[in-house]
C-alpha cells in the first residue's frame, strides 16, 4: 500500500477492483466507512456481486481477467476529455520525456520480441538521451515522441464499445465509472489478488498506476495504489526476500553473471551496492572486508537458466531437489493445478514440515487416492508456536511493521520457528566444524549468535543494523543512508532506524496525531523513515506548499529551510528545496526520479563520464504499457489482435489446456471472509467451520435453470485439469453476460479447503490453470474454463 | 444509577461478516453447532441456545439492480416483553439498563418465552433445560464494556450507547438514507414497548424476512395479570390460554415467514 | 396447522412436568444485586497481532494464571480500535486446540503413521539431512557466457538439492533468519506464498 488503512478515511472516491475487501480485508471497510460518512463514493468491479459490492454506490460486473480492456478505456477517456492533472504529469511524471524512435506496438507485440525465447529485449523501450545521458524532455505533451503521445496513441484502441465487448461491462457503465473517478478526487484503487493472480497481473497494476498518475492521485492523503496484501506478514516475507529474486530489501538476486561485488554494482548501481555490502556485514561481520569482495563469492549464485518460482519448482522435485524446507505454507492446496504436488513430494528424500496444525502438506504422503507405501519419502513434521505465543514483529499492508511480545506459553512445547531455523542451523554448522573446505565457509564465517535461545529482538537489531566500527545499533535511518560504505550493517536496509539504539519503535503505541488525517506516526514504526504516505512531495505545488490545505502532509519550510509537515517527507534530501533537481522529485527510487507512465528502460549514472550508473529502472518484461491480452483458458479470441490473444511472453506451467467447446464457462476463485488462504489454520477452528462449513459453487440462475441445477444440489465442476463436486450455490449475484456479443457464464468458487482438518473438503485448485504472469511469476489463479453438471 | 442502553445497527452498513456472531460465542463460552447453508452465505437459521446472535442474508435482484440485505438476528430486549408475561416461573427479570434476562437459577425450561416471543429468539436447551438468548452482555456492559458484537463490529454497523442518543442518532440516520431508500425504517423504536436494540432498515421489514407487527399474545396479558397470581392449579388453562393467543397472533402474521418462504423467495426469478 | 417452526405441541406435551410456578412477579433490584461479574476479573492484558488478512490488527490477549481466558481486539490500535473480523474474533480457540501436534513427528518411507520423535531427534535428522545433500548436490563453479561471448568458469557456490518454502506466516525475524539460512547453507531457491 502506498498509503495506510487509517488514510483510506481520506480518500473520496474508491474504485475498489480485484478486492473484496469487505470479506478478506475487513478493516478496511471500517476506514472506508469514515470516508463514506463524509460523504466519499464506492464503486466495485469484481467478477461477482460480493459482500464489498452490497456496500457500492456503483457495481459492475466483469468478466475474469479483463480488467486492462475498461481500464485501457478508462486511460483513453482521460486522454480525450483532458482529465488529466497537466501539473502534475509536468512536475512528477515522464509524461514530457520524449521516447526512442525505435519503440513500436504492432500487432499485439511491442519492439523487441524474440521468437525463439519468447522473451522481450526491452532495449528499444527506451528513452531519447541528451549528451549527459539523461532523458530528453519535451517543452509540450503532445510532441509526437513523448511518453504521453505514446500513451495516446496506445490506448486510442480502447474505445468503451471494445472494453463493452471484452469486459462484459456496459458501455454506460464503464463511462459512469470512469467520469465519477475523474470528478471526485483523491481516488484510491484498492486491489488484492483479484487483479495479481493473472498472466496480465503486473500490467493490470501497472493500468492503475497510469492513471492514478494521469489524476494526480498518488503522494496525497486519500489519493494512492492500495495493494490489499493477503498475509499477516507478507510484507514483511517480501521485505525479506523469502524470494529467489531478491536479497532482503529488494536487493536483485546476484547471478553468475555477476561474479564479482564490482560486476554486481556495474550491473545494478551504486544504489543497490550500499545496501548488498551492509547485508553483507550484517551476514559475515568482521569476516568481510573490502580485501575479500565482503565475502560476496559466500553468497550462491543463480543461473539464470535455472532460476524456478514457486509454481516452477514442482517440475525440479527429485531430479534437482532431493530435501525440501516447508515453513507455514500448505502448498498441496494452494498450487494452482495442484494434483502435481503430492506426486512431486513423492520423489523427495526428505520433507520437513514446519506449522501450527498437521496441513494437508504435512501429510501429502497419505492423500487421497495415495497409498502410503508408495511414497518413499521421509518426512519430519515440526509444530510451530502460534502468533501469540512468540515475541516478534510483523509488518502489514501498509509498510507497518508491529512488535508483540509473547503472550503464552507456546502450547505442547510447540516451539517458535525462529529457535527452531536457530537450532537447524546451528546443527548444522555444528557438523561442519573444522572444515577447511571452501565451499563450508559461508556457514563457518557468518555472523549468527542470537543467544542460548534465539531472541528475535536481537534478529530485529541485525535488522535495524549497527555501525561496525563501534558494535553500536544504528539510531535511525539516516545512520545507514549517511554511514560509509563497509561501516554499517544491516540486514534488511528498509528497516535501518526500526529498533533505534535504545527504543523499539516497531513496539511504539503511542496514539497522538495532530494531523487531522489518523497518520498515527508514534504507533509502531513504517519502512522507510517512517513514512506513511509514499511519494508525498507529490502532495505539494512547485513551491513546496500543500496542494491540499485540508490534507497537508508535507511541505516546505523556507525559514528552516528544509522539508517538513505531519508525516515524514519522502524526498532525496530534506535540506533540498523545491526549486533543486532533488527537491523536486517525487519518487526518488526510480532512476529518473519521477512516476513512470511508461517503463522505460533507463540507467541513470552521476555524470556523463560515469561508468558505474546509478540506478537501473525496475523493468514490466512483457510491455512499457499495459495492453490486454486473453486468459490462458478463455472462451472467446482476443478483438485486438487475434493472432497474439494471450500474453505471448507468460509462461504455461499445466500440461493441459482445456477448450471452450468443451470447457463452456469462466471459473474465478476466491477466500471468503470465514476462512483464510488454504484453510490450515481456520479449517481447524470450530468457529469458523460452524459460520462457513463447506466449499461450494456460485452459479447465475439462469445456467441453474439451463442445466437444472437446483440449490444445495451436488454438482461437479470440472477442468482439463481435474474435477471436485460441491454444493450448488444458486444466485443473482453473478450474472449472465455477453463476450463479444456471445453469452458468456462465470462460476466462482472458494478454494480453502483440503483433505485434512477440522472440516475437510474438496480443492478448488485441481481445477485451476497454471500459467504465470511473467514479470511476478504469480498464477492465473482467477481465470481458467470448466464445466459443470449435477453431480 | 444505571441507564438505559441501546444498541443501534445499521443494516446499511452491515457486510455480513458474521465477525458478531463468532465475538458473541467467544465471549459467552458457547460452543459452535453443526452447520448447513440455508441461503446464500447464510448458515445458521434461527438463534439457539447456544447461537444467540447470527446473520440472514437477503438477495434480490429487480431492474437490473442486485441488492444483498444482511441482518443481525439476536434478543431485541423488548420494554414490554412477552417472555417475561409468559416465564411459568419468572425468571425473565428486566435490567435498569433495558435488557431483559433470564435467571437460570429460575428458569424451568417449560419453553413459554419460545413461543411468546413474536420473533421467536429464547430456545431451550434440551440438556440443561434452561432457556437461553442473548444477554446484551449485561456482564459487559456493567462493566463499562461494550457488548462483544458492537465492540467487534468492524464496519461499525453494530453501535452501543446511551438510549437518547442513540435512538436521535438513528433517527438522523434514517433521515440521511431515505432519501435514496423511501421504504427505509427504523424497526423496533415502536415495537413491544420499544426494543433496546433498534435497526435501521432500508426496506420494509418483510424484506429480511421480519414480522411486520410484533405484538404480545392477548391470552398473555390475561395469563399474567389475571390466571398466574392464582398459583399452579391453572396452569393447564393457561397454557391452552397462550396457544390460542399465539396462533391469532400468527394468523395476523405476527411471525417471521416460514423458514421455506423466506429461503427460497429468491430461487422464483430465475429464469 | 404449524404454528412456529419450533414444534409448539412439543411444548403443551413438556407442561405436564411443570408443576409449580412462582407468581412472585419481577424484582428486578433482587436481580441486580446478584451482580454480573466479568471473567477478566484477576486477569493481565497482553497485545498481539492478528494472524489473518495484512491488516495488522492488534488483539489483546486476557490472560490469568498464564492461561489464556477471552483474547478481543485491543482498542488501543490506531488500526483496528477494538474491533476485529470474524476470523480474528475466533483466535482464542487456537490456543488450546486439542488437535495441536504433541510433539515433532516422524514418518518414514512407506509407512502409514506418524511416530512421535523428540525435538532433539528431530534436529540432529534434519541438519544430517542437510549436510548429506549439500555435499553431495554442491555446485562450486560454472562455465557462463559473458557478455563478450567469451566463456568462464565462475564460482556459483550452490546447494543445488536444497529447496526451501518459506512463510507469510511468520514474523519478521523468523521469515529473515529463513532467507539467511538458506542462503549461508547454499540455496537460492527459496520461494513463498508472496509469489502465488
Amino acid at each position: 500500500m502506498t498509503n495506510s488503512w487509517q488514510d483510506m478515511q481520506n480518500t473520496a472516491c474508491f474504485l475498489i477492483a480485484g478486492s473484496n475487501c469487505a470479506e478478506n480485508h475487513p478493516i478496511a471497510m471500517k476506514w472506508i466507512n469514515k470516508a463514506r460518512a463524509k460523504g466519499a463514493k464506492v464503486i466495485v468491479v469484481d467478477p461477482r456481486f460480493t459482500r464489498t459490492a452490497s456496500q457500492a454506490d456503483i457495481f459492475a460486473q466483469i468478466r475474469p481477467g479483463t480488467d486492462i480492456a475498461y481500464l485501457g478505456a478508462m486511460i483513453k477517456y482521460i486522454i480525450d476529455n483532458r482529465e488529466y492533472d497537466e501539473k502534475y504529469l509536468k512536475n512528477f511524471t515522464n509524461a514530457y520525456y520524449k521516447v526512442s524512435k525505435d519503440y513500436k506496438f504492432e500487432d499485439g507485440f511491442f519492439s523487441g520480441f524474440n521468437e525463439e525465447t519468447r522473451k522481450y529485449d526491452t532495449s528499444t523501450w527506451g528513452y531519447q538521451l541528451g549528451a549527459d545521458r539523461k532523458p530528453i524532455i519535451a517543452d509540450n505533451l503532445e510532441d509526437p515522441d513523448t511518453v504521453f503521445s505514446k500513451l495516446k496513441e496506445h490506448y486510442s484502441r480502447y474505445t468503451m464499445e471494445l472494453a463493452e465487448k471484452i469486459t462484459g461491462m456496459p458501455v454506460e457503465k464503464i463511462l459512469e465509472i470512469t467520469e465519477t473517478f475523474c470528478r471526485i478526487r483523491p481516488g484510491s484503487f484498492l486491489y488484492a489478488l483479484g487483479m495479481t493472480q493473472h498472466t496480465t497481473a503486473v500490467q493490470g497494476i501497472r493500468a492503475y498506476a497510469i492513471i492514478q498518475l494521469l489524476l494526480g492521485n498518488i503522494g496525497k492523503a486519500g489519493g494512492s495504489v492500495q495493494a490489499l496484501r493477503g498475509e499477516p506478514n507478507v510484507q514483511g516475507s517480501t521485505d525479506m526476500a523469502n524470494l529467489i529474486s531478491n536479497l532482503p530489501g529488494y536487493i536483485p538476486y546476484p547471478t553468475n553473471a555477476q561474479n564479482t561485488l564490482a560486476d554486481f554494482q556495474l550491473k545494478h548501481g551504486s544504489a543497490q551496492y550500499k545496501p548488498m555490502v551492509a547485508l553483507l556485514k550484517a551476514w559475515f561481520g568482521d569476516n568481510a572486508t573490502a580485501a575479500n569482495d565482503y565475502c560476496y563469492d559466500l553468497i550462491p549464485k543463480t543461473n539464470p537458466a535455472n532460476s524456478p518460482t514457486f509454481v516452477q519448482m514442482y517440475k525440479k522435485m527429485g531430479e534437482q531437489f532431493k530435501l525440501m524446507f516447508s515453513v507455514g505454507s500448505n502448498s498441496l492446496i494452494s498450487i494452482p493445478d495442484c494434483s502435481v504436488v503430492g506426486p512431486a513430494y513423492d520423489k523427495l528424500e526428505m520433507m520437513v514440515v514446519v506449522d501450527i496444525f498437521e496441513t494437508e502438506t504435512a501429510q501429502f504422503w497419505r492423500r487421497p487416492g495415495m497409498s502410503p507405501a508408495d511414497c518413499p519419502t521421509e518426512v519430519i513434521f515440526l509444530p510451530a508456536a502460534f502468533v501469540y505465543e512468540k515475541a516478534g514483529s510483523m509488518t502489514n499492508s501498509s509498510r507497518l511493521i508491529q512488535w508483540k511480545e509473547a503472550a503464552l506459553e507456546p502450547l505442547n512445547g510447540c516451539m517458535p520457528d525462529l529457535d527452531i531455523i536457530d537450532e537447524v542451523f546451528r546443527k548444522v554448522r555444528d557438523l561442519y566444524a573444522g572444515s577447511t573446505d571452501p565451499k563450508d565457509a559461508a556457514i563457518l564465517k557468518s555472523r549468527w549468535d542470537y543467544g542460548h535461545v534465539a531472541d528475535p529482538l536481537k534478529v530485529l537489531q541485525e535488522l535495524n543494523g549497527y555501525d561496525e566500527t563501534t558494535g553500536q545499533l544504528l539510531p535511525n535511518l539516516a545512520g545507514y543512508l549517511n554511514g560509509a560504505i563497509g561501516t554499517v550493517s544491516t540486514g534488511c536496509w528498509q528497516y535501518a532506524g526500526v529498533t533505534g539504539a535504545g527504543t523499539n519503535f516497531a513496539a511504539r503505541r503511542g496514539d497522538a496525531d495532530d494531523s487531522g488525517l489518523r497518520l498515527d506516526r508514534n504507533f509502531a514504526y513504517a519502512w522507510p523513515g517512517n513514512i506513511r504516505v509514499l511519494y508525498n512531495r507529490a502532495s505539494c505545488d512547485e513551491n513546496g506548499q500543500p496542494l491540499d490545505p485540508e490534507r497537508a502532509l508535507i511541505w516546505w519550510d523556507p525559514v528552516l529551510g528544509e522539508w517538513t509537515g505531519n508525516d515524514g517527507p519522502d524526498v532525496v534530501d530534506k535540506t533540498k528545496g523545491p526549486d533543486t533537481p532533488e527537491g523536486k522529485q517525487a519518487f526518488r527510487f526510480n532512476p529518473e526520479g519521477a512516476g513512470r507512465l511508461f517503463t522505460a528502460a533507463y540507467t541513470s549514472y552521476p555524470d556523463a563520464a560515469a561508468v558505474i550508473p546509478t540506478r537501473s529502472a525496475g523493468m514490466t518484461v512483457d510491455g512499457p504499457m499495459p495492453e490486454f491480452f486473453e486468459p490462458t483458458e478463455s472462451p472467446t479470441e482476443n478483438i485486438l489482435h487475434p493472432k497474439v490473444s494471450k500474453n505471448p511472453v507468460a509462461p504455461v506451467i499445466s500440461e493441459i489446456i482445456g477448450s471452450s467447446e468443451e470447457y463452456p464457462y469462466v471459473l474465478t476463485t476466491y477466500g471468503v471472509t470465514e476462512h483464510f488462504c488454504a484453510g490450515g489454520i481456520t479449517r481447524n477452528i470450530p468457529y469458523l467451520n460452524e459460520i462457513m462449513p463447506q466449499p461450494f459453487a456460485e452459479i447465475s440462475t439462469k445456467l441453474a435453470y439451463k442445466l437444472g441445477i437446483k440449490e444445495g444440489d451436488k454438482v461437479e465442476v470440472s477442468s482439463a485439469r481435474g474435477k471436485v463436486v460441491v454444493h450448488a450455490m444458486v444466485t443473482e449475484r453473478i450474472q449472465s453476460y455477453k463476450v463479444n456479443g456471445k453469452d458468456a457464464e462465470t462460476i466462482g468458487m472458494p478454494w480453502s479447503w483440503g483433505f485434512a482438518g477440522l472440516s475437510p473438503g474438496p480443492s478448488t485448485n485441481n481445477l485451476t490453470m497454471s500459467s504465470l504472469d511473467p514479470g511476478a511469476g504469480t498464477p492465473e489463479y482467477k481465470c481458467c474454463l470448466v464445466n459443470i453438471r449435477r453431480a | 444509577m444505571t441507564t438505559r442502553k441501546l444498541v443501534f445497527t445499521d443494516t446499511s452498513l452491515c457486510t455480513g461478516c458474521k465477525a458478531c456472531s463468532v465475538a458473541c460465542k467467544a465471549w459467552n463460552d458457547l460452543p459452535p453447532e453443526k452447520t448447513d447453508f440455508v441461503t446464500s452465505y447464510q448458515v445458521q437459521k434461527e438463534t439457539t441456545a447456544k447461537t444467540w446472535t447470527y446473520i440472514s442474508f437477503h438477495e434480490k435482484f429487480a431492474n437490473g439492480k442486485m441488492t444483498m440485505r444482511m441482518f443481525k438476528h439476536q434478543c431485541y430486549h423488548c420494554a414490554d416483553p412477552s417472555c417475561m408475561k409468559a416465564c411459568s416461573s419468572d425468571a425473565i427479570y428486566k435490567t435498569e439498563s433495558g435488557y431483559t434476562l433470564i435467571d437460570h437459577d429460575k428458569c424451568i425450561g417449560c419453553g413459554y418465552c419460545v413461543s411468546s416471543c413474536p420473533w421467536e429468539v429464547p430456545m431451550v436447551d434440551p440438556e440443561t433445560k434452561k432457556s437461553y438468548k442473548c444477554t446484551g452482555c449485561i456482564d459487559r456492559v456493567e462493566n463499562g464494556m461494550l457488548p462483544a458484537c458492537a465492540f467487534t463490529c468492524q464496519p461499525g454497523a453494530i453501535q452501543f450507547g446511551e438510549y437518547n442518543e442513540m435512538i436521535k442518532k438513528a433517527r438522523i440516520r434514517l433521515a440521511e438514507v431515505l432519501e435514496f431508500y423511501p421504504n427505509a425504517n427504523l424497526y423496533g423504536e415502536k415495537l413491544m414497548g420499544g426494543t433496546n436494540y433498534v435497526y435501521l432498515l432500508l426496506d420494509k421489514p418483510d424484506t429480511y424476512g421480519l414480522p411486520k407487527n410484533p405484538s404480545t399474545p392477548w391470552s398473555l396479558t390475561l395469563w399474567k395479570s389475571v390466571i398466574h397470581p392464582l398459583g399452579g392449579v391453572a396452569i393447564g388453562a393457561a397454557a391452552l390460554a397462550v396457544i390460542a393467543g399465539v396462533a391469532s397472533n400468527a394468523a395476523l402474521g405476527n411471525y417471521r415467514a416460514k423458514k421455506e418462504n423466506a429461503e427460497n423467495s429468491h430461487m422464483e426469478g430465475g429464469e | 396447522m404449524e404454528v412456529t417452526r419450533r414444534g409448539f405441541l412439543k411444548l403443551v406435551g413438556g407442561i405436564s412436568v411443570v408443576t409449580f410456578a412462582t407468581g412472585l412477579g419481577i424484582d428486578a433490584a433482587a436481580a441486580e444485586t446478584k451482580g454480573y461479574a466479568l471473567k477478566l476479573e484477576g486477569c493481565i492484558k497482553i497485545p498481539s497481532i492478528c494472524h489473518f488478512c495484512s491488516g495488522g490488527c492488534s488483539l489483546l490477549l486476557y490472560i490469568k494464571n498464564g492461561k489464556l481466558v477471552h483474547l478481543e481486539g485491543d482498542p488501543d490500535s490506531p488500526i483496528n480500535e477494538g474491533t476485529l473480523c470474524s476470523k480474528a474474533s475466533s483466535l482464542e480457540q487456537v490456543a488450546y486446540a486439542e488437535h495441536r501436534p504433541k510433539t515433532p513427528l516422524y514418518r518414514a518411507p512407506g509407512s502409514d503413521q506418524w511416530e512421535s520423535i523428540t525435538w532433539e531427534d528431530a534436529y540432529e535428522r534434519i541438519a544430517r539431512k542437510t549436510k548429506e545433500v549439500r555435499d553431495k548436490t554442491w555446485v562450486s563453479t560454472e562455465e557462463v557466457t559473458g557478455a563478450d561471448g567469451i566463456k568462464k568458469t565462475v564460482t556459483v557456490n550452490r546447494a543445488e538439492g536444497i529447496g526451501v518454502i518459506g512463510s507469510a506466516e511468520i514474523d519478521n525475524e523468523e521469515s529473515y533468519l529463513l532467507s539467511k539460512f538458506s542462503r549461508l547453507i547454499g540455496t537460492p531457491y527459496h520461494e513463498h506464498q508472496a509469489r502465488i
